[in-house]
């Protein structure tokens, strides 16, 4: 039977963060002071699903509490009047400014008003487009690219060096989708243990200084999908190559490391005019053609391929962030047959802009011999032939399964294990 | 290129915001004696604590037996309403439709909305008895004609009440969503001309209140009167059955707006019983109540047995908890200011209340005024309290979750909104609970965090 896709409706299921906690999240270890220009709940929202350090920090994230009549007025000068007030009283480092949804359909104009602010304060004003209706992803790549543009310096980009060192950036890290157990240090150790330092990691262990140098790192290694924006836009202003995947067991490690050699080697090699710091398209039409046929090395080029809502029947489905899915199921794939059960992973992941269609997802999961993907998902009905793995996401779940997320980043994960008899 | 601020700009900068935060709290807290009747923590930027024992509108729409929720929003807004549902383990309770850009664009948010619960409906495994659809902020804004597809749909499928119901923060100046709630769950109720003077309900209530801690409870049951309350309906038909009741009483405000608008639709009479604590107050409401009903007042020997019984409580508590410091938040009680005022003259030392406007009468804020000038007022959600050091100096024991994670202390009465307490033995209650706090601190980081307090009860 054919399916016709509804984005939109989720008789069963949870949905994903949205747009403006992702840029919440980001931003919360550098110093800064975030507003989300919204009626309210947002921060309510944001503080307590998506935001596992709220309580045990005083970073600074607040919300504007746009009412009807400001809000059918247009009055941005409520917001700018608070603002100021409140930046005056805290002095943070920097500012960002997002909106959700009531702010996008009257036309708020943030870039502007974060200019407004910024003359006003003194400080330094991000702004951030959100629409409070786009996933997390989309957030969190905003915000750090902003950050990046407004505090990185494209200067320091090793290639300008005669003898440029291999050293990485991490990004689009956040407890959204590595949590704060330890996955976080378990990556950053796999690359250590390499040989290969990591300079940054955006944005979770680091400090606004710290993190200002972010152009020191030779290759970006996008380990989830919020971190392509900020990727491709240290590309074009710094050239410093991008590779795509997740250190998840042994497997994946091994390959995602190579890629990254492989990547500073093409680096180094390639000809000079990219070395220059300046963007490599020159125009918005080289740009838009360089992106139809870009092509980064991932750890998914590897996956069997197939259409985004059509993977065969009877084997493994990984339900999750793109990057993450994609990469368990290269080290899944990478397994002994036996050790697999002679089955093949599929990775599916949420739209950014409209998350998942539900029927669709259903229709996966029935056919499906072994799902991993968070215990949300369980509350879909399903066959008893269909084996649940439960794999904890809190950019979906929150913190209802916080403590069960287990250090999956780094090659000791065992994916063997996460499939084995005994898991099932 | 940014302009540099010359100093006669930074001065008038620095004026502006001192003229602008006049009527707000330029710290953290400050003394009732300075403070004006009027002021509010809610102007500027709004901070979110990581207390979350107030319930939401998730919650309270989860106590109607039979009912499924549909929450119509953006993403962004739909996150929080979910997790509250999935986090209570009830998903089976609550399904969603997405506001997309395409909606806001092609201007299709009603075809959206019921092609949207047609599926849902066609899809749940049990046909619910009552769907509150919940539209949000976007809708206003958007001018969505719901109220043509809920007719559409109650024409469908005739079995089914649909009730609009409102998520949207946008209008909580002039239409909070949670009286909203309240009135429009029971807007499903039948018009019944003959009412039992058996049976009354209460509306508004979180929390059942039960003969042992409510004096009005206990009144009731005493005069063979049942009483309903959305908390303890058993199925759908008994909840329905609250249209026979004869009144309606509530103990919060947030009750109002079902009341009066049952006072219409069901011509039922109603009373608001006052929270607070004096005892004239209780023993005249009583009266009242006992007035409409058509049965006996308690009797004086009964109050003031009830008076002498509560007199000792209290007493007892003061005596072991002594000068240790108390700190009273709005989440836990209606009257903080008004408990503040009790305590002190009952010689507790009440060092300070959190709540971030002043909800009850004047007169009770001028005599704090008088009598406690230095009591320290801590707005909650206002930017400067996100910086202050949480904790205090010494033992401190708090009535409420907020008070508990500000003062960073473990002696705390866990409870929220009254927690089903009122009157005499309401007090006699919460000394109880003060007393046990003051002896057994509790994980205060573990359990102010969690969602919804004592939601455990929902069906």
């Amino acid at each position: 039977m054919a399916i016709v896709s509804d984005y939109q409706t989720h008789v069963f299921t949870s949905t994903y963060t949205a747009d403006v906690s992702g840029v919440c999240s980001a931003m919360y270890e550098l110093g800064g002071m975030t507003i989300i220009h919204d009626p309210s709940g947002c921060n309510s929202t944001y503080s307590t699903h998506d935001e596992p350090r709220w309580f045990d920090s005083d970073s600074l994230m607040f919300v504007s509490g746009l009412d009807e009549m400001t809000a059918v007025l247009g009055d941005d000068t409520v917001l700018l009047k608070d603002a100021a007030a409140a930046a005056a009283d805290l002095k943070p480092r920097f500012i960002t400014l997002c909106s959700g949804s009531i702010p996008h359909i009257i036309s708020f104009d943030c870039k502007g008003v974060a200019h407004l602010l910024e003359k006003e304060t003194g400080i330094p004003v991000l702004p951030v487009v959100t629409t409070g209706n786009r996933s997390y992803l989309n957030g969190v790549g905003a915000a750090l690219t902003e950050w990046i543009k407004r505090f990185g310096n494209p200067k320091e980009s090793p290639y300008r060096n005669e003898t440029p060192v291999l050293s990485v950036n991490l990004l689009g890290v956040t407890p959204l989708d590595f949590s704060v157990n330890d996955n976080v240090k378990a990556l950053q150790s796999a690359f250590e243990n390499s040989g290969i330092p990591v300079n940054c990691c955006a944005a979770m262990g680091e400090s606004f200084d710290s993190l200002s140098h972010i152009f020191r790192g030779a290759v970006n290694v996008v380990v989830s999908s919020a971190g392509r924006r900020p990727a491709r836009y240290m590309e074009q202003v710094a050239g410093i190559p991008r590779v795509e995947g997740l250190s998840i067991g042994s497997d994946a490690h091994s390959q995602l490391i190579s890629l990254v050699q492989e990547a500073f080697q093409a680096k180094i090699t390639s000809a000079p005019a990219q070395d220059t710091g300046k963007s490599t398209g020159s125009s918005l039409r080289d740009l838009l053609s360089k992106k139809k046929v870009e092509s980064v090395p991932s750890l998914s080029a590897q996956n069997p391929v197939h259409p985004r809502w059509d993977i065969p029947e009877g084997q493994i489905l990984i339900i999750g962030e793109e990057v993450f899915g994609q990469s368990l199921a290269y080290a899944i794939n990478q397994l002994p047959k036996p050790d697999r059960q002679g089955l093949s992973a599929y990775a599916v992941w949420p739209d950014t802009d409209h998350g998942f269609p539900e029927e669709e997802l259903i229709h996966l999961i029935r056919k499906s011999k072994i799902v991993i993907g968070d215990p949300l998902y369980q509350v879909i009905p399903r066959s008893a032939d269909t084996h649940f793995v439960d794999f904890p996401h809190e950019a979906y779940s929150g913190r209802i399964y916080r403590k069960d997320i287990p250090v999956f980043a780094g090659p000791e994960f065992s994916v063997a294990e996460l499939i084995s008899n005994k898991n099932l | 290129m940014l302009e540099t601020l010359t100093g006669e700009k930074k001065e008038k900068l620095a004026q502006y915001h001192r003229e602008h935060q006049k009527e707000r709290l330029t710290a953290a807290y400050q003394e009732i004696g300075d403070m004006t009747y009027e002021y509010s923590a809610d102007i500027g930027l709004a901070y979110a604590s990581p207390v979350r024992g107030v319930w939401n509108i998730v919650h309270i729409a989860t106590l109607v037996p039979g009912g499924h929720q549909v929450f119509v929003c953006p993403t962004s807004c739909l996150r929080g309403v979910v997790l509250t549902t999935a986090e209570m383990g009830r998903m089976d309770k609550m399904s969603t439709i997405t506001v997309g850009e395409e909606n806001i664009l092609e201007g299709d948010m009603e075809e959206m909305l019921q092609h949207g619960v047609e599926r849902i409906i066609r899809e749940l495994p049990e046909k619910p008895r009552m769907m509150m659809i919940f539209t949000s902020c976007i809708h206003h804004f958007m001018a969505v004609n719901y109220q043509r597809v809920y007719r559409i749909l109650a024409q469908e499928f005739p079995d089914i009440d649909f009730v609009d119901c409102y998520m949207d923060p946008i209008m909580r100046r002039t239409s909070p969503v949670v009286p909203s709630l309240w009135r429009q769950m029971h807007r499903v109720l039948r018009f019944t001309q003959e009412k039992n003077p058996g049976q009354v309900n209460y509306l508004g209530n979180c929390f059942p209140h039960t003969g042992e801690y409510c004096d009005l409870t206990a009144h009731l049951e005493k005069n063979g009167i049942r009483h309903l309350e959305a908390n303890s309906c058993k199925d759908y038909e008994e909840f329905l059955s609250m249209a026979e009741s004869s009144v309606n009483f509530l103990f919060h405000a947030t009750g109002m707006a079902a009341a009066k608008d049952l006072s219409v639709r069901q011509k039922q009479p109603y009373l608001k019983l006052r929270p607070g604590y004096s005892y004239q107050e209780f023993d005249e409401d009583l009266a009242i109540a006992s007035d409409m009903l058509k049965i006996p007042a308690p009797s004086s020997e009964e109050l003031e047995r009830a008076q002498q019984i509560t007199e000792a409580k209290v007493r007892e508590a003061q005596a072991e908890i002594g000068s240790i410091p108390i700190s009273i938040d709005y989440t836990a009680v209606d009257c903080p200011l008004e408990l503040a005022l009790y305590l002190l003259h009952h010689g507790f030392q009440v060092e300070s209340v959190m709540v971030d406007h002043f909800t009850e009468g004047e007169e009770i804020f001028r005599q704090l005024q008088a009598e406690a000038p230095k009591l320290r007022i801590y707005e909650t959600y206002g930017w400067n309290i996100r910086k202050m050091p949480r904790g205090h100096e010494g033992k401190i024991l708090c009535i409420g979750q907020k008070s508990a994670y500000f003062m960073d202390s473990d002696y705390f009465v866990n409870e929220v909104e009254n927690a089903g307490m009122y009157g005499y033995l309401g007090i006699q209650r919460l000394m109880d609970l003060m007393l046990d706090a003051f002896r057994n601190p509790k994980p205060m980081k573990d359990l102010v965090q969690i969602k919804g307090w004592e939601c455990g009860h929902c069906e």
